[in-house]
């Protein structure tokens, strides 16, 4: 019939506005851009424009925060998009920092340090996932309980061995007072802070580095196919072939190897780690995601909007310090405010696509 | 007919502990033709699906594939035989584009990545084939009609290698449009002449209208089949709403008005 000259009555042609309104990330381009004028106006009226847009240190504030939640949000939102949460990933940020201190403070060498954290991190990760795929119970409460017992963990130890939960490695990282040369090239190499000339530190390249390969990875791979029809409908997915299982556990092992990363940078770029280290931070991470136009149901999202998200949560949140009219309380009024809009419009926007 | 049928179902018997699911249910399906699978609830319908697609082995009987007894160890193994199963529910993803739906699990990649060139254009030309023409594979599945989707199902399978089309109740959840646009595309897909299809339905109208051959299924056995000639097509009607069962009542509320 009509199908070979093309004019099935039972298609329609979808518009250039159509397409551009299923991208899952069209929400967070118009946050990002309405968060933007916000701040320059306001800081603008306040005499602070050029403190934070106009000089490398206000840049810094902001750029190293979104770098720092985004690397989490990535991890987030793939998990998401596969129907999965991850509220431990702040945690186990806690958790490798203390785990590559004691390591060092127990005389490994750094490199060797390093990469047993990624093993020990990425086996919790596995574990994790494996906890979830295994016993079907939602991962919202199976890493609630690694909230608690990661951070937990690395206290204890720290505690137990060193009877101090902070723990100081400066004396292998940092060059000795009163000058002479830096005792460890790795820490240069791998968590470098504005060296090489370049204007920001490590994680931000990594965060740079991430988002491209995570989004090349869910888009243009099967494995990025897999991940979505791992949340979109997981028996559907079987049915075909897909093995769910295994990508939902992976995804576990990426989250916690992004704590991981952040966990052992920061502690090598501040010379300690700290008990409290990525407190919160799963929270921030799950907010960018959602901003990002995640869906918490599963199947829908991308690592594009997730990245916009991280600017969108470090620009409303360092830009609050420099707007003295409004009350640096506020800002969390504002951040709650903003996650709501946001879901409503990516949920506004979501049902668009399924409905044409 | 002196060829041999795609497919044979010869004595099969399903059992569940006590329960008999399926007894001594036999009938063939051959190339380019449909094969009208008919039956209440419960009268074994999902138990045959299973058992042919690999879910279930049979307690007894067997099944020919070309003359050729199979035996399937799981899923897997049907689909290598040439066993399409297009389910009620379909195995689609709705927020996925076409042409992601029509390749999960099976997806050809250029080096590591996707290659949605080839993938677009395979979409295309097999939905084509069976009358959808699909203007934008990228599109969301969510913005297709049901009708669509289960052509998209249909062409899926067949893409795939099946010889063997198993459509489970492909018209129940839909609008009567779209069922009419279902037993289009059945009629379009027994015409191209090398696939066998069971049509699973609980629709006479349906099985008339695509039918080649029939059987009734009732409490898991075959209560009766033939070809278009050779069964009493009038007959199905009284068949499907239960045949002497129904009788009975009808004697019984004749007895309590007198």
């Amino acid at each position: 019939m009509s199908a070979a000259n093309g004019t099935d009555e039972r298609i329609r042609s979808v518009g250039f506005m159509q397409r551009m309104v299923s991208r899952p990330e069209l929400g967070s381009i118009f946050g990002l851009i309405i968060i933007l004028v916000a701040f320059i106006v306001m800081t603008a009226s306040a005499g602070t424009f050029p403190a934070m847009f106009g000089n490398l240190v206000g840049v810094q504030a902001w750029v190293e925060l979104a770098a720092y939640v985004g690397i989490l949000a990535i991890a987030a939102a793939l998990l998401m998009i596969a129907g999965e949460f991850d509220l431990s990933i702040g945690a186990n940020i806690a958790l490798a920092g203390h785990s590559f201190a004691i390591m060092v403070l127990l005389g490994l060498p750094i490199p060797l340090a390093i990469v047993l954290t990624f093993i020990e991190m990425m086996l919790l990760g596995a574990l994790i996932g494996t906890i979830v795929v295994r016993t079907g119970l939602p991962s919202f409460i199976v890493t609630l309980a690694f909230w608690f017992a990661s951070r937990g963990f690395a206290i204890f130890l720290s505690q137990t061995i060193f009877k101090q939960s902070r723990l100081s490695i400066r004396e292998y990282v940092d060059p000795p007072a009163g000058g002479g040369t830096d005792p460890t090239w790795i820490d240069n190499v791998f968590a470098f802070s504005e060296a090489f000339g370049l204007p920001f530190d490590a994680y931000v390249y990594y965060f740079v580095i991430i988002a491209i390969l995570a989004t090349l990875m869910l888009t243009r791979t099967r494995y990025g196919n897999w991940i979505f029809s791992a949340g979109g409908d997981p028996v559907a997915a079987r049915a075909v072939g897909v093995p769910v299982a295994r990508v939902k556990i992976s995804l576990f092992m990426f989250s916690a190897s992004m704590a991981c990363l952040l966990g052992v940078v920061t502690v090598m770029g501040s010379g300690s780690a700290d008990p409290q280290a990525g407190d919160f931070r799963e929270l921030h991470a799950i907010a960018a995601a959602v901003i990002g136009g995640c869906a918490l149901t599963g199947g829908y999202g991308s690592v594009v909007g997730a990245v916009l998200g991280a600017f969108i949560f470090a620009i409303a949140s360092r830009g609050i310090n420099f707007v003295p009219f409004i009350d640096n309380n506020l800002f969390r009024v504002m951040l709650g405010l903003l996650i709501l809009g946001a879901a409503l419009l990516n949920q506004a926007l979501r049902n668009r696509v399924v409905r044409g | 007919m002196t060829t041999t049928p795609t497919i044979e179902i010869r004595h099969l018997s399903k059992y569940f502990g006590s329960i008999i699911a399926l007894k001594d249910v036999s009938f063939e399906v051959y190339k380019g033709e449909v094969t009208a699978l008919l039956g209440d609830n419960g009268a074994g319908k999902s138990t045959l699906i299973k058992t042919l697609s690999g879910v279930h082995k049979p307690s007894e009987g067997e099944i020919l594939i070309d003359g050729k007894p199979v035996h399937f160890n799981s899923p897997r193994d049907a689909a290598a035989a040439g066993i399409g199963t297009v389910y009620q529910d379909l195995a689609l993803q709705p927020l996925m584009s076409v042409t992601r739906n029509f390749f999960l699990g099976r997806e050809i990649s250029k080096g590591p990545f996707l290659d949605f060139e080839t993938m677009d254009r395979i979409t295309r030309e097999e939905m084509a084939k069976i009358g959808i023409d699909v203007a934008d594979p990228s599109q969301a599945i969510g913005t297709m009609s049901g009708g669509q989707r289960q052509t998209l199902a249909i062409a899926r399978a067949i893409y795939f290698g099946a010889k063997v089309l198993i459509l489970d109740e492909p018209t129940s959840a839909l609008g009567q449009k779209q069922q009419l646009e279902v037993l289009r595309t059945i009629k379009r897909v027994r015409d191209r002449g090398d696939l066998a299809i069971i049509f699973i339905t609980h629709n006479d109208l349906h099985a008339r209208l695509v039918g080649d051959r029939f059987a009734f299924l009732n409490r898991g056995r075959i209560l009766a089949s033939g070809t278009r000639e050779t069964i009493d097509l009038d007959n199905i009607r009284t068949l499907m709403a239960g045949g002497d069962e129904l009788a009975e009542l009808e004697h019984e509320f004749a007895e309590g008005m007198a």
